[in-house]
């Protein structure tokens, strides 16, 4: 086993593990930053997002309207401390990224461009044309590498945490290139491992999106906060899930049932109007257009595909210019994998798995319950997103909060002395688990390939867009007998360079560990705010439910659920109006 | 449909590599490169061999994971596309394909059709950053940049990163990819302050990485799947020239705060 040692630990390279880093190495250059990721920094999943980053910068616009659309848009349940930080700090955080290189789009005056976007009461969203998150990630990688105290363990993929006197003192990780084990102390860990998008079948996500971090603190004792809240995005392609994102929209794009009908004017979004208005039909919230498509389809409305039921996105109306212009990518996209051009022809789309509202309980430095301890980015639950997170919220929370995360870790770490000896024990307890069971683990029967259907089609059928109290109770028998199944796994793939089959079986234990919140806080929050609907509790019930479930690790047994209030500052619940 | 697939295999960095031929027998047209390979890596799987290794991630073309050569071209036959974005409808029922790695010095294999690009990385260090003070308190207000300049920037700064311009390359010079990324920050008034240092630091670390000299070939922009053209490399000449003639800072190393 290899050692190695530094101050912070940064487990991830995306938007918000970058920045972290980049907070540390600012604030305390004397401190040996580490950033660790599974993938090449560049190739982390913030460089898929498309549509924009949102942040008050136009006149007209307030902090509290940011505030507000934030709050109603999550059904009342984000924290509200959280989001007044959260508006307060975002627009410095985009200028600063500016100013580090970041191409931002502009008006023909030379001033930041902003785009609508659903559910948001004013035009907030910053974009590099719809390819944000590339140019941002690619802004905070070529930032990082100028602070020589950021070292950097790519392809390194972490399995567990190390936790010793009540700390987390650092990580266990295998170097994909070579299989070799290490670990690597540290007196403070920011966890940045994005979500988890993987536990569905049909998902925006890439294959890297196994909520890691997510069951990497469940298993070291950290609770994990509002699981039960999964969003759905509107307009995903069948089949492969590619998402067409809400940019589309908010330039105008019109959702279209199989009679060429505005559907979403029947669901009390507002009424058609020929172009965008905010907050209102197509820029209505996320999980209202995905809830009003299972309706469409409930309606016999919807399109059907070898790949099921559809509707259609329609930008022939915007012309070529202006889809060349701003949605280039989504034409790209169209072009190269349905075949179809969306200037003459209509985009077939359903709603899709995209983001994981729920994640690792922090507070609003991003310090979690177990000290030593921080998180970041879609990993963390802050929680800013409520029971439905807004478009474009997303990447400035992993700058807002991946910096608060790094100057607190950092702090905390500057007062620190070296890790307990003892960590390494565990470290070597955790080599001889990695090699008996990842490594040897013949003559056993399970194949990954059928377990991860098993878990998928079980979350599909529990934990969808509309969901009830039997079928997750016996999704929550499923899962965990899939966990116990989990233990005979069979394993074919015994080299050490680049075994992609031992990942994947690490990969689908998390999993596991996630759906199993997400299910078991589902079944138990017996009410419907936002993205989480259960058919047989249709109403918001703010007496019993004004609470984050928080989900702790059982040792034998489904998660246990907790509740803590959710904080409320100068918005009390009311109802949420779009399009009126 | 079927395909024939010479790949290259090679266990380490250090073990030698050989061809080895795999057939991928009904395979459906609409389906990516890469689900060919998954389908193939099953049955390998399945049949108790080590998969072949090979690197992806967004499967969208944007994230530069991907990336190799089929019949020697880099990303394949189709013009501005990562081997992601490829599909089997491109090619014919029966065909032969060859699998190899980008073949650079400066990109060494580490198994199979997997090498390592972090010289890439060591170029960027070199300058490809902006380092002019804007840590503590950003201005309240955003720089006025011209529409045109950004959207030139973002030609530039459309680059992957995923090494096909050197693999093209038939000297295996790094110079569509150097000259990206030293574009886009010398086109926005943010990057004015250090534009001479920047290309003068950028284009020796490029040497020191031991890639290959550019001798206007053009390869590259031919198989760069943003399509990124070789004008920013006389944008690059021009802005060498014109540090030349400059005063000399020290290099930076570390960015004081
Ligand atoms: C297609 C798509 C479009 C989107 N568009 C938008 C948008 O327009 N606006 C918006 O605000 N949001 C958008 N989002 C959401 C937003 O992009 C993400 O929530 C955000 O980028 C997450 O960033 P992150 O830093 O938390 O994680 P990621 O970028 O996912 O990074 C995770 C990092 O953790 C590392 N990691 C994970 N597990 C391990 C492990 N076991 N060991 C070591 N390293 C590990 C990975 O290597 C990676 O570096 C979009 C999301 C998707 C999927
Ligand atoms: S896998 Fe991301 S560009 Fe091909």
């Amino acid at each position: 086993m290899d050692l190695s040692a530094c101050d912070v630990l940064v487990v991830g390279g995306g938007g918000a593990g970058l920045r972290a880093a980049i907070a540390v190495a600012e604030t305390h250059p004397n401190l040996r930053v580490a950033v660790i990721s599974k993938v090449y920094p560049m190739r982390s999943h913030t460089v898929s997002a498309e549509g924009g980053a949102a942040a008050v910068i136009k006149p007209g616009d307030s902090l509290e309207e940011h505030a507000y659309d934030t709050i109603s848009g999550g059904d009342w349940l984000c924290d509200q401390d959280a989001v007044e930080a959260f508006v307060r700090e975002a627009p410095a955080e985009m200028l600063r990224l500016e100013h580090w290189g970041c191409p931002w789009n502009r008006e023909p005056d030379g001033s930041i461009a902003v785009r609508p976007f659903g559910g948001m009461k004013a035009q907030r969203t910053w974009f590099a044309a719809d390819k944000t998150g590339f140019h941002m990630l690619h802004t905070l990688f070529q930032t990082t590498l100028k602070y020589d105290v950021i070292q950097r363990y790519d392809e390194f993929f972490v399995t567990k945490l190390l936790v010793d006197e009540g700390r987390c003192q650092g990580v266990v990780a295998i170097e994909l290139g070579t299989g070799k084990i290490h670990a690597i102390t540290a007196k403070a860990v920011i966890l940045c491992t994005g979500g988890c998008g993987k536990v569905f079948p049909f998902t925006t996500n890439a294959n890297i999106k196994n909520g890691d971090g997510m069951a990497l603190a469940y298993r070291a004792g950290a609770p994990l906060k509002d699981m039960e809240f999964v969003q759905y995005h509107p307009t995903g392609l069948p089949f492969t899930g590619i998402l067409i994102t809400e940019a589309a929209r908010s330039e105008g794009g019109w959702l279209l049932n199989k009679d060429g009908y505005r559907y979403l004017q029947d669901y009390d979004l507002g009424k058609p109007e020929p172009r965008p208005v905010l907050r209102s039909m197509e820029l209505g919230p996320r999980d209202r257009l995905s809830q009003a498509f299972v309706k469409e389809q409930e309606k016999g409305r919807t399109l059907e595909g070898p790949y099921g039921h559809y509707v259609h996105l329609d930008l022939r109306h915007l012309g070529e210019k202006l889809i060349d212009k701003k949605l280039p990518f989504v034409r790209e996209l169209c072009l190269k994998y349905v075949g179809i051009d969306p200037v003459k022809e209509m985009i077939p789309v359903r709603p899709v798995v995209h983001y994981m509202m729920g994640g690792v309980s922090t507070d609003i430095d991003g310090a979690t319950p177990l000290p030593g301890l921080y998180a970041a980015g879609e990993v963390a639950c802050v929680s800013i997103n409520g029971a439905n997170r807004l478009g474009s919220n997303s990447l400035p929370e992993c700058l807002v909060f991946g910096a608060r995360a790094g100057k607190v870790a950092a702090a905390f770490a500057a007062e620190l002395k070296a890790p307990s000896p003892s960590v390494l024990t565990q470290a070597h307890d955790e080599e001889r688990r990695l090699e008996e069971k990842f490594r040897r683990g013949r003559g056993a029967k399970e194949r990954i390939a059928t377990l991860r259907a098993e878990m998928h089609e079980t979350m599909e059928e529990s934990a969808g867009i509309y969901r009830n109290g039997p079928a997750l109770q016996k999704a929550a028998d499923k899962l965990r007998s899939l966990q116990e199944r989990f233990r005979h796994l069979t394993l074919d793939d015994h080299s050490y360079t680049f075994n992609t089959e031992q990942t994947a079986a690490l990969e689908l234990s998390y999993m596991l560990d996630v759906a199993e919140t997400i299910v078991q806080s589902a079944l138990q929050r017996t009410e419907s705010r936002g993205s989480h609907q259960r058919t047989d509790y249709p109403e918001r019930d703010d007496k019993n439910f004004l609470g984050h479930a928080l989900a702790y690790r059982a040792e034998d047994g489904p998660p246990r659920i907790e509740w803590v209030p959710v904080t409320i500052t100068r918005w009390p619940p009311g109802q949420r109006v779009y399009g009126r | 449909m079927n395909l024939t697939l010479r790949v290259w295999r090679q266990k380490n960095a250090h073990a030698r590599g050989r061809f080895v031929t795999y057939e991928a027998r009904n395979v459906s047209p609409d389906m990516s490169f890469l689900e060919m390979l998954d389908v193939v890596n099953e049955e390998l799987i399945g049949r108790e061999q080590e998969p072949i290794a090979f690197e992806h991630d967004c499967r969208e073309g944007i994230c530069g994971a991907c990336g190799f050569m089929i019949n020697g071209i880099a990303h394949g036959p189709k013009r501005g596309t990562t081997v992601c974005q490829l599909h089997l409808r491109t090619f014919r029922d029966g065909d032969h394909l060859t699998l190899e790695p980008w073949r650079a010095k400066a990109f060494p294999v580490i198994k199979d059709l997997v090498v390592d690009r972090g010289a890439f990385d060591r170029i960027i260090q070199a300058g490809g950053f902006i380092s002019a003070p804007a840590g503590a308190a950003p201005d309240a207000n955003a720089i006025l940049v011209p529409k045109e300049d950004v959207e030139l920037a973002f030609d530039a700064a459309a680059c992957i990163g995923c090494g096909a311009c050197v693999a093209a390359c038939p000297n295996a010079s790094a110079m569509l990819f150097t000259a990206a990324k030293v574009s886009h920050l010398g086109l926005l008034p943010q990057g004015q302050p250090e534009r001479n240092d920047r290309v003068r630091n950028m284009v020796a670390a490029m040497d020191r990485e031991m890639f290959g000299g550019c001798t206007n070939m053009g390869e590259c922009q031919a198989v760069c799947p943003k399509e990124i053209t070789i004008a920013f490399i006389a944008r690059l000449n021009h802005d060498l020239l014109a540090a030349s003639f400059k005063g000399r800072k020290p290099p930076r190393t570390a960015a004081s705060p």
